[in-house]
């Protein structure tokens, strides 16, 4: 039974530390350690290595933050140079996507004359159409890819 | 006292609004003034967290870089400190995941064969000891070469950074129960390392 009451003061002594006690535990703590000298040392020396953790500050390279800030702000340049081109790149992909809506009956109409006048069959001048349609995305994509091999190769170690 | 809190919490809420703008903006003397205020802070955590010097240095610009980089997610609603140690976190599990593959709950074991999140040598006397002066802080850094580093995580966010435990437990992505369980634990060992060391 003794032992009990030693082990839940224990138990209160680093539960002050961890999620702190209610009034209820702390005033039972305070009266059993007051009396209780073993349990005392328990509860200082938890302390003692707890204060002991806190002041042990780890040394600190102060060119270390030079150095991130540095990489920091080359790494802000760049993303904002990035999203630049991206909001460039949007923007014309949607202006060629509407102006591809907008232009398609004309285009569609533009084929199927050509088909009639000169006697070309329904599926090839069809085909012209859609072609015509994916084209230039499929150019852009060599070129996009194209570029990037050639990134790519430029920065690659040697 | 209720009005004492309102203000405190209205200002911790500006600054982060700010922080959050700053952030979606990418304002560099923005970052640099966040990396001169946390230097020490992050900087000691990672140590915790991975037990060498050289791979907190690494994690550290790795961080920050990422900061930057995810900066346009953080949120106001956040305490800053709490999404940085969480970044910092997954970049340390990533680190070591690279470095030794095995699986996700392998690393946040406490305890087992791997020591998980243990990227430095621990039993040798490097890792903290280069990190740690004076006598005082030589005991704990002996002390804290002993201890598994998901219990050196959680001591270092209760006891240097003074978080609550449910922001613990939203940074080690852990339970409660046993975030509680590791902070018991740790302290025990830490507390019987330190006396014996100066017994």
């Amino acid at each position: 039974m003794r032992d009990d009451i030693h082990e839940r003061a224990l138990q209160l002594v680093d539960k002050r530390q961890v999620e702190g006690l209610s009034a209820e535990e702390h005033n039972g703590l305070e009266a059993h350690l007051e009396s209780c000298s073993q349990c005392r040392k328990q509860g200082s020396e938890t302390e003692q290595a707890l204060r002991a953790l806190r002041l042990a500050l780890p040394q600190f390279d102060p060119t270390l933050v030079r150095t991130t800030q540095m990489r920091a702000r080359i790494r802000a340049c760049e993303l904002i140079e990035n999203a630049a081109r991206m909001r460039a790149l949007w923007i014309s992909c949607t202006l060629s996507w509407v102006l591809g809506v907008v232009s398609a009956p004309l285009l569609w109409w533009g084929f199927e004359w050509i088909g009639h006048r000169w006697a070309i069959s329904r599926a090839v001048w069809m085909t012209g159409f859609a072609l015509s349609w994916v084209a230039p995305a499929v150019v852009a994509a060599a070129v996009i890819a194209w570029r990037q091999a050639r990134g790519s190769s430029v920065t690659e170690p040697r | 006292m209720g009005l004492a809190t309102c203000w405190f919490m209205s200002t911790v809420e500006r600054e982060a609004g700010e922080v959050a703008r700053g952030l979606r903006r990418r304002d560099p003397s923005l970052i640099d003034d966040l990396i001169q205020q946390y230097q020490y802070r992050l900087f000691r955590y990672l140590l915790m967290l991975t037990g060498s010097r050289e791979e907190a240095e690494d994690l550290f610009q790795e961080t920050w870089i990422r900061v930057l980089e995810k900066g346009h997610q953080y949120q106001q609603r956040w305490k800053f400190e709490t999404w940085l140690f969480t970044i910092a976190r997954h970049l340390a599990i990533d680190f070591i995941r690279r470095r030794q593959p095995q699986s996700l709950d392998a690393l946040l074991q406490p305890t087992g064969a791997n020591r998980p999140l243990e990227l430095a040598d621990t039993t040798s006397s490097s890792a903290f000891d280069q990190a740690f002066q004076g006598e005082e802080a030589a005991s704990v850094a002996t002390a804290l070469r002993h201890l598994p580093p998901s219990y050196r995580e959680v001591l270092t966010l209760r006891f240097h950074e003074d978080m609550e435990l449910e922001e613990i437990a939203r940074v080690v992505d852990s339970p409660l129960s046993t975030v509680k369980s590791r902070l018991y634990r740790g302290l025990a060992m830490l507390r019987e390392w330190l006396k014996d060391i100066s017994a």
